[in-house]
């Protein structure tokens, strides 16, 4: 299989965080089951994990390994207070709903590893615009398994009733997150990889005709 | 190679003879509705089946008809009242998430009819669990009068089972459309048993673990009515045959498969005693899939290590051979790989 | 029976099958022997002793300052993470470079933060407050029930990365699905 491109845009599309990295799933899987659930998940993730890399690329590169990641994880707790603090304003029900999975978000892996290997060894305006990809990357993911989990699970978007006859409520439990996220990384992939055959193909043509 | 195809192929056509002979029992009980209820089923799965292999960039063959027969298991499974939507979208999942996902038939993990099950137990468990009365003939769009527990669930919470040793051997008692016809299921795994069909290690490792379970924890007072109740009920005697001993499934060597079926029978019967759960044979063959798979990895293990150890010994006792063979191996191979 | 009853309970409150925690370190852990090995000890030892740290915090700090309870986990993970590495180089450097990979995955890992987060939620709605006792041993639960889900995973891994598999589900989708069904199978236990 061809390896995807490293663009900046490559964490929304062909290296996604949640399909393609394999990270920040557990949010996917236990609390994605509704559109609600997923906007306060989507809330938090992208202003605590935005807040602490921007915060956490001003840590010394030159200290150990073991110090930067723990000084990462703490910068990102601290960010999880007020962010807490206004979701509850905003978001009180899924709060409560999603649980332990809301202060699980602070140390993701994004923030505490993905720092390290990627963002800190690009330029400050390019680790912006990647981050800010990565960060619609995990968004996008997890707002379609809420939307369409929503649906099928519970007949409804948003809270608001829709037209279903059969309902699955299977979906809305974790093995239904599994399930459901494994099948949309597989058509993810399949598209993915469509997208660069076809890509592929075009420029061999257009070498062809150079 | 073509034994191999041919033995497939025979295996199924064994398999959904006996098991169109249930479909037919289930008629017989229950109607129109449970032909139709068979009969969707086959044509959902055969149409999951197609598509999923046009999308693989594969070729339907008649191997692949493998998949009407989860179908048909699927379908004896139900209620003869269940909506008919709730079979079709389990053997979409049968065929879609439980099988063509790990690569179809030729790497199946998997019984695809028991993990559907699960899905229907865990999103429709009510409309799962409550059946209609036997020789309540159903049309194809009517709702039965009354639904009630399974005889399985009665005898499960209160020890109590009412129907006669000659209904419980003709099948006549509430609960899964086709699952209930002892005396028919008896004869059915000698056959298949006999015929090589179905693994027969499994297949008495489950029953020898449930009636001894039966017989050293009771659920009636009477050990021998026991055993009887047990094993005519929940299911039992039909996934020993169809799920456990499901020769994709379970270890390819009896004394492995033995175990595997001993070790289902006995956490179902600890779970079916402490919790009066019904049909848990079914959950359980899914929860030991880890187990059979690791008997299998361990039953290829030591045939390579056998092999290893034969090649090792003709090199040592003719190595000259060996080396000229040997060279003109790789010869062969640089000439192919050219 | 009381064998049985247990493994229930254990695959009951499976961090990794029934909540989710911990999964992708699941995926590395599963790939080789070794793997397993390292990862799943390391992750026992970090939720067994993590416990008995969340514990001490939450006595220390009480429910006054629960808006730092992320805050003060991670600065007790943190310290174990380094105790863990320092103790690790001072007994032995052939084990030191063996394992330091497995306690930098597994440090803030979701299965231990997460444990700890179950473990302090569990105390607040039960009747009587855990004790020490209760932490440390909810905390080796659930370095087990990573063990158990390693070793579920383990067994079809094989499988799952075959090539017989469909190119866009080989690997991590295959996997997923996998353990969906599995947890399917616990969850109809319930």
């Amino acid at each position: 299989m061809n390896k995807p491109q490293n663009t900046l845009t490559s964490g929304l599309l062909s290296d996604n965080t949640v399909l393609s990295a394999c990270m920040v799933i557990s949010p996917v899987i236990m609390c994605g089951d509704t559109l609600q659930n997923a906007l306060a998940l989507v809330y938090a993730f992208s202003s605590i994990t935005f807040i602490s890399v921007l915060v956490s690329s001003f840590v010394p590169k030159r200290l150990p390994y073991t110090v930067k990641i723990i000084i990462y994880a703490l910068i990102s707790s601290l960010v999880y207070i007020p962010v807490r603090l206004a979701a509850q304003e905003f978001y009180p029900s899924s709060i409560e709903r999603i649980g332990i999975y809301y202060p699980l978000l602070a140390v993701n892996s994004l923030i505490v590893y993905q720092t390290e290997l990627k963002f800190f060894r690009m330029k400050k305006g390019r680790m912006i615009g990647s981050l800010v990809f990565h960060i619609l990357g995990f968004d996008t993911v997890m707002l379609i398994t809420g939307l369409v989990r929503e649906i099928l699970a519970y007949g409804t978007i948003n809270g608001q009733m829709v037209d279903m006859d059969t309902l699955m409520s299977g979906l809305a439990q974790p093995f239904g997150g599994f399930i459901f996220l494994g099948i949309l990384c597989g058509i993810y992939r399949k598209i993915r990889s469509a997208a660069m055959k076809s890509k592929n193909e075009s420029r061999g043509e257009a070498n062809v005709s150079d | 190679m073509l034994k191999k195809i041919k033995s497939e192929r025979m295996v199924w056509m064994d398999v959904m003879l006996t098991l169109l002979v249930l479909e037919l029992m289930s008629y017989f009980y229950y109607g129109v509705r449970a032909l139709w209820i068979g009969g969707i089923c086959i044509a959902v799965s055969l149409a999951a089946e197609f598509i999923t292999l046009r999308m693989r960039s594969r070729r339907f063959t008649a191997d692949d008809l493998s998949c009407t027969s989860d179908a048909l298991i699927i379908a004896l499974m139900m209620p003869a009242a269940i909506d008919i939507k709730i079979p079709a979208i389990a053997c979409v999942f049968a065929v879609v998430a439980a099988k063509n996902v790990f690569g179809g038939r030729k790497n199946m993990i998997f019984s695809p009819a028991a993990a559907a099950y699960l899905l229907i137990l865990t999103s429709w468990e009510n409309d799962l669990l409550s059946y209609p009365a036997v020789y309540d003939k159903l049309g194809i769009f009517e709702q039965a009068d009354e639904l009630s527990s399974s005889a399985s669930f009665i005898f499960n919470t209160t020890g109590s089972m009412d129907s006669t040793d000659y209904e419980i051997l003709l099948g006549s008692f509430a609960g899964p459309m086709g699952t209930g016809s002892i005396l028919l299921l008896i004869i059915i795994a000698v056959i298949l048993i006999l015929r090589r069909n179905i693994s027969a290690g499994a297949f008495i490792g489950t029953i020898s673990g449930t009636a001894f379970m039966a017989y050293i924890c009771p659920i009636v007072d009477n050990a021998a009515d026991s055993v009887k109740y047990v094993l005519s009920t929940n299911m039992i005697l039909f996934a020993a045959i169809y799920i456990i001993s499901d020769r994709r499934i379970a270890p390819a060597k009896n004394y492995y498969a033995f175990f595997y079926g001993l070790f289902i029978a006995l956490f179902s019967y600890v779970v079916m005693l402490t919790t009066g759960k019904e049909n848990v044979i079914v959950i359980a063959s899914v929860l030991f899939t880890p187990l059979s798979l690791a008997f299998k990895n361990l039953e290829k293990k030591i045939a390579s290590e056998k092999e290893n150890e034969i090649l090792e010994s003709e090199y040592s006792d003719s190595p000259e051979e060996n080396e000229t063979t040997s060279s003109e191996d790789s010869e062969e191979g640089a000439e192919s790989n050219e | 029976m009381f064998l049985i009853n247990e493994l229930i309970a254990l695959l009951a409150s499976n961090l990794i099958l029934m909540q989710a925690l911990g999964t992708s370190t699941l995926f590395i852990a599963a790939g080789s022997r070794r793997n397993l090995i390292g990862t799943a000890a390391v992750i026992t030892v970090f939720t067994t002793v993590g416990s008995a740290a969340a514990y001490a915090v939450n006595h220390l700090t009480g429910q006054k300052y629960s808006d730092f309870t992320l805050f003060f986990y991670t600065l007790a993970v943190g310290i174990l993470y380094v105790l863990l590495l320092t103790a690790m180089y001072f007994i032995s450097r052939n084990a030191f470079d063996k394992f330091k990979k497995y306690i930098h995955v597994s440090a803030f890992n979701c299965a231990v933060m997460g444990t700890l987060f179950t473990i302090i939620s569990d105390d607040l709605l039960a009747e009587e407050s855990f004790s020490l006792t209760d932490y440390l041993s909810r905390g080796f639960e659930a370095g087990i029930g990573f063990v158990i889900a390693a070793l579920i995973l383990t067994a079809a891994y094989g499988r799952l990365n075959s090539s017989k598999v469909p190119s866009s589900f080989r690997g991590f989708p295959a996997m997923l699905i996998y353990l969906g069904i599995i947890s399917m199978a616990v969850y109809s236990l319930k």
